[in-house]
């Protein structure tokens, strides 16, 4: 677990004990990577800050639900997904989603792909990889976590997660790549 | 530091500020589930407890009488385990074990059912109760059936509203499913001590009443699982 994660545990056990000055602390440590992740899933819907929102106040009413045992940022981004598809069934208007998008989201950039094309090309790639690959693509390469992580998060194995993200990255890279044949 | 960092919206911190009560962390999936033991035990017992075993447990050995309980006891707390692991955001199984523990607890109850009939194929409702109510249940054997589905059912019932409240804060992505996997420990909970108390070993009393109780608390459990995150849901919409 990195220092960072044992900060963040550290204030969930605080805030746990009731504090609200660590639950700010908290919300603004997690608040903009939890943002960028549900901008994805939400295919960059401006829903996606009411999710947020929503995602914060999950973790409030469930915030007895956290064991210490487990590292929080991947319990806060797990919890952000639930949150992102239990909303997404309640509303069916949710259900094609991916299809119907007609501005892309503010997708990070991979720094690994960066050399490959400029950031739209890159975004429109992700965009159009499938979701399940974009997911595990983001979660390992933007946010950071591990396969095992991500399993947790997914409920798949860490070698399945492990699949995901590197099939999303030879996608992204090959499709990248025929784009800069094709200009030159 | 902190100056730099997004601050949350008002409305989430008066949300937030309404109750700052504090909590006590909830335990691990492993210790949900072995704290759960007892509870599931003592349910389970009720009916040993009131009518001792069965009159053949001596033809079926204590492997097939208490043995046979003791795996279905113990996959039932398998599957809670389980339920715990999925309503947890960070600490899922991947599907295939999920799967796989529902469809061994299926097919251990189907191979127990047919062990214990190959071993004994008691068909008389021999219970130690008064000789009036032996007689009778022997001229109707539906009502065996009844008393078998619905009494342990109601058990699974009392043991799945229990499971329902220790749940209540499931985090879990698909609900219904984890409801329907303690609704399962639940059912299987209580099979392991129906099965030892109950005197009729034929595959349609075993499956068919027994089983289809298992089946009913698998289906309580799903409703109530999907009814407490839709309340989680809506609670949360109200708030902002």
């Amino acid at each position: 677990m990195s220092e960072g994660d044992e900060e963040l545990r550290g204030l969930m056990v605080r805030y746990q004990g009731g504090s609200l000055e660590t639950f700010q602390e908290m919300y603004g440590q997690l608040a903009p990577g939890v943002r960028r992740y549900l901008l994805h899933l939400a295919g960059g819907s401006e829903i996606a800050d009411d999710l947020l929102q929503e995602t914060f106040l999950q973790m409030h009413r469930s915030r007895a639900a956290y064991n210490p045992a487990y590292a929080v940022r991947p319990w806060v981004f797990g919890l952000a997904r639930n949150v992102f598809l239990m909303n997404r069934r309640a509303a069916r208007r949710w259900a094609n989603i991916h299809e119907s998008r007609k501005e892309l989201p503010e997708f990070p950039v991979l720094p690994e792909a960066e050399r490959l094309g400029s950031q739209e090309e890159i975004r429109r790639g992700i965009a159009h990889l499938p979701a399940e690959q974009a997911e595990a693509l983001l979660l390992h390469h933007e946010w950071g976590f591990s396969f095992e992580e991500i399993a947790g998060m997914l409920g798949i194995s860490a070698a399945a997660a492990r699949a995901r993200a590197s099939r999303g990255m030879a996608d992204l890279r090959s499709a990248l790549s025929s784009l800069q044949r094709a200009r030159a | 530091m902190m100056d730099q960092l997004p601050k949350p919206p008002e409305a989430l911190m008066r949300a937030i500020a309404q109750d700052l009560r504090p909590v006590k962390p909830s335990p691990r999936p492993l210790q949900l589930a072995l704290r759960l033991v007892p509870l599931a035990l003592v349910v389970s017992s009720v009916i040993l407890l009131a009518i001792g075993p069965r009159h053949d447990s001596a033809i079926l050995g204590p492997l097939l009488t208490w043995g046979a309980s003791a795996v279905q006891f113990g996959l039932a707390i398998a599957l809670i385990w389980i339920a715990a692991h999925e309503g947890t955001p960070a600490g899922r199984l991947p599907r295939p074990v999920v799967y796989s523990a529902a469809v061994a607890a299926s097919l251990v109850v189907v191979l127990v059912t047919l062990l214990t009939f190959s071993t004994s194929p008691s068909a008389e409702p021999l219970l130690r109760v008064p000789s009036w109510i032996n007689r009778d249940l022997r001229v109707s054997p539906w009502i065996m059936h009844g008393i078998c589905g619905i009494g342990s059912t109601l058990a699974g019932g009392v043991l799945v509203l229990l499971f329902g409240w220790v749940f209540r804060n499931s985090l879990a992505t698909r609900p219904t499913a984890v409801g329907a996997l303690y609704g399962a420990g639940a059912g299987l909970a209580i099979n392991a001590g129906w099965r030892i108390a109950c005197p009729v070993s034929t595959p349609w009393h075993a499956l068919g009443a027994h089983g289809a109780a298992i089946v009913a608390t698998v289906m309580l459990g799903a409703l109530i699982g999907r009814f407490l995150a839709n309340c989680r849901l809506r609670i949360g919409a109200e708030r902002s």
